[in-house]
């Protein structure tokens, strides 16, 4: 598979492919499209299920509170559901006037979650402390195993993947909550995993003494050549249910399944076109520099 | 190694343990019982709440536990099945309540620290029948108004608020009180269970009486005769301000000194207080008030419909999943791939064996972990599966190729999933509440997944190989041409 590929010449072709990707994510964010949900800013969400009359999204906006209806998102959920997020609901009170109104427009069963702003930030530092101290261990578990060319190049790859999942989150808009985060570091241990598989056979064919460049690159083709097949089987297996999710599951798990169909996705590129020609350009680099060194 | 005897030992050894899965899930309890579905697949209420001090001062795992401890007796008072009350982190407690009809009760009344307090009313400010949305601004000017007050002192004195539905017209009559900063007398003073839910006997109207303590009603007795000779040289009415926490519950006239029987009461209504509202006072007025201040920081309450549609649903896709995976296993595998799908269904049915046994409580982010596990699982058959090919094309028989495929596949598929334990071990300790239930499961998956690949499917080949069923390349998924293409690569 992939015989006449060059996996690791071809990398100004790939980077930019990833590029334009990641340009796009980023534009997408700073347009503001990361769209939090109530898990981090705090507020309230109400879901409607079975519900019996069936009316526009501003028309229920319209049931709402006056008070609290033009800062509300309306989103239908299916044939018979609606979501409706509010800002934060201050009492138990104001949030049962909440549900009473919209279950006296729209008829069927609401439920509500709610979250405080702090417990919100709470949430939010958790996330991020999660997602940090995922790096550093993956970080040091690479540089423990393979040399520190290696783990830069995973980094890379990882960094990659990170961005171009809160990149695509950003250009579809979907809700990012704790749920996407935990998607976030499951794409994670995958990335790291098949990185760590190529790696594993560029060091078991890399030469014990001498570098040259072109036998070292020739080398890393042979090796993804070699395990290629598997890392794409493996995506298509994971990815598989993963999509079976996306179609069938309701608002949450289709929304942590997106996350994993991009991550996941990207990771697998990633270890392949991203990680590989990294570690060679690194390589080519440091022995540039060493000889520049030598002959001065 | 790899031996016939050995194979059958551990199949019989699987069949065994299939054995017990299956009693666990079916026999032991009825099906539909046995596997514990969290609130967000069944319906229920849930709420994470923060304990704080009133001046700020640190909370300790002491008062936590006891305040987790009232507020299980308190849901125990409701009559509600089977609430999960814990203490989570320094300052949090989680509440769980599958089913509950009426969750805006349940969250008062768990979240109310409920210190009862009796207060001389020093100042009042009255407003009578304020529409609904001027409330706010109403409290705001009382307040306004009693800060004026000769009796207000910032250093003494606070404000509370009653508010009660207006007895003639529309709105709410809004009053304001200006007492002590701390209460004359506490709930200290209750005389154990003695709140009741009662009928005033001249009225008929629905009232909460208190039976004090002895000391209790000494001390009341003192307050109100201080009270009595205050209103005799002002020349205005005695008012007893009762308060739950912040709030005013009644502030009755006082005629006469009071002693040990009092009653919280609403004459401003037709039937006196309301029944549900009488209750939720008898409650946490009988359990006492929590030792720290209480606060609902998250609360989610999911009706039995939405849960059924989200069960479902992740089901459907659960289901759907794992079959495109064995049908998929089966395509490109053949031979091989039918004794994968064998194992991956093992692995399924023992997954839910654990799950069952252990028990974890299966929610929304649960499903999903699972039907990753899933993708582990066939995963760790493609690495193997994958090798056991390359050795085929080098030339090497079916059972020696399974032999060196199993070898050479062991440390990929070690290495791959520890990572993933990795991940799963850094969720379940940075996380709470329905995250971990993801954790618990891809972790427990994970390495029922290398079991299963590494010694079931192992049995299953070896038993094939050894039976003299010949598994030729073309049943493996390998065709000659790549063979001879590999071998003749190797020789040039």
């Amino acid at each position: 598979m992939f015989d006449n590929v060059d996996f690791v010449g071809g990398w100004k072709l790939y980077f930019s492919l990833s590029a334009i990707l990641l340009l796009a994510g980023i534009i997408a964010i700073a347009l503001g499209g990361l769209n939090f949900g109530i898990d981090f800013q705090g507020g309230a969400q109400f879901t409607v299920a079975n519900a019996e009359r069936q009316l526009s999204d501003d028309q229920v906006r319209a049931a709402l509170p006056e008070d609290i209806a033009g800062e509300s998102v309306v989103t239908t959920l299916g044939e018979n559901g609606y979501e409706v997020r509010t800002p934060v609901v201050s009492s138990q009170e104001e949030q049962s006037q909440i549900r009473d109104s919209l279950s006296q427009a729209v008829g069927g069963e609401v439920s509500v979650t709610t979250v405080s702003p702090a417990f919100g930030e709470q949430l939010r530092n958790q996330a991020l402390q999660a997602v940090v101290a995922a790096l550093i261990i993956i970080l040091a578990f690479i540089s423990f195993r393979f040399e520190f060319s290696f783990a830069l190049a995973a980094m890379a790859a990882l960094v990659h993947d990170i961005l171009m999942t809160i990149g695509f989150y950003a250009i579809v808009g979907r809700e990012v909550s704790l749920v996407t985060v935990v998607a976030v570091l499951t794409v994670l241990g995958y990335s790291i995993y098949d990185t760590i598989i190529i790696f594993d056979r560029i060091r078991e064919n890399a030469p014990t003494v001498g570098y040259n460049r072109r036998r070292f690159d020739e080398m890393i083709n042979r090796s993804i050549r070699q395990v290629v097949r598997r890392s794409i089987y493996t995506s298509i297996f994971t990815l598989i249910p993963i999509t079976a999710l996306l179609i069938f599951g309701e608002a949450t798990l289709s929304d942590f399944a997106f996350a994993l169909l991009v991550g996941i996705a990207a990771g697998t590129y990633s270890s392949i076109f991203i990680a590989s020609p990294v570690l060679s350009l690194y390589k080519a680099w440091r022995a540039g520099k060493l000889q520049a060194a030598r002959s001065t | 190694m790899g031996s016939r005897r050995n194979n059958l030992i551990v199949l019989a050894l699987v069949v065994v343990l299939l054995g017990v899965a299956a009693y666990f899930i079916f026999i032991d309890e009825p099906v539909t019982r046995s596997t514990q579905l969290g609130l967000d697949l069944q319906g229920g209420v849930s709420a994470q709440l923060e304990g704080s001090q009133t001046g700020g001062g640190k909370v300790t795992r002491e008062e936590m536990v006891q305040a987790a401890d009232l507020i299980r007796q308190r849901i125990d008072r409701l009559g509600v099945a089977e609430p999960d009350v814990r203490v989570q982190s320094e300052n949090q407690i989680v509440v769980q309540i599958p089913g509950v009809k009426n969750p805006d009760e349940v969250i008062r009344i768990i979240g109310s620290t409920a210190q009862l307090g009796f207060y001389q009313v020093l100042a009042a400010g009255p407003q009578p029948n304020v529409p609904q949305d001027e409330i706010e601004q109403t409290r705001q000017d009382i307040t306004e108004t009693l800060e004026d007050d000769e009796a207000y002192d910032k250093a003494k004195t606070k404000i509370l608020f009653e508010e009660t539905p207006s007895i003639q017209g529309r709105g709410t009559d809004v009053n304001g009180y200006v007492v002590s900063k701390d209460p004359d007398l506490t709930g200290d003073s209750l005389k154990q269970n003695g709140a009741n839910v009662e009928f005033d006997q001249t009225t008929g109207k629905r009232i909460v009486s208190l039976e004090l303590t002895a000391e209790g009603g000494r001390q009341m007795g003192e307050l109100t005769q201080r009270m009595l000779n205050d209103s005799l040289s002002s020349g205005e009415p005695a008012q007893l301000a009762i308060a739950l926490d912040q709030d005013i519950q009644s502030a009755p006239t006082v005629q006469d000194t009071l002693g040990q029987s009092i009653s919280i009461s609403n004459d401003g209504l037709p039937n006196g207080l309301p029944e549900d509202e009488a209750r939720q006072l008898e409650t946490v007025l009988n359990t006492g008030a929590l030792p720290v201040n209480m606060q609902v920081i998250s609360q989610t309450t999911v009706g039995p419909t939405l849960g059924l549609t989200s069960l479902k649903s992740g089901l459907l896709a659960s289901l759907v999943g794992f079959g495109l995976v064995l049908l998929l296993l089966f395509v490109i595998y053949r031979a091989l791939g039918v004794v994968a799908d064998l194992a991956l269904l093992i692995y399924a049915f023992l997954l839910w064996g654990l799950i069952v046994i252990i028990p974890i409580t299966v929610t929304l982010p649960g499903i999903a972990g699972i039907v990753l596990s899933i993708g582990v699982a066939a995963d760790a058959n493609v690495v193997i599966f994958e090798r056991i090919k390359e050795e085929i094309r080098r030339g090497k028989t079916p059972r020696s190729a399974i032999q060196a495929g199993y070898d050479k596949g062991f440390r990929a598929i070690l290495d791959g999933n520890v990572t993933t334990l990795i991940t799963a071990f850094i969720l379940f300790a940075l996380s709470s509440g329905s995250v971990r239930g993801f954790a618990v499961l891809l972790a427990i998956g994970v390495v029922l997944s290398m079991f299963t690949a590494i010694v079931i499917t192992r049995a299953l080949l070896g038993l094939l190989s050894d039976r003299g069923i010949h598994l030729s390349p073309a049943l493996m998924g390998v065709s000659k041409s790549s063979i001879s293409a590999t071998q003749e690569a190797r020789v040039r």
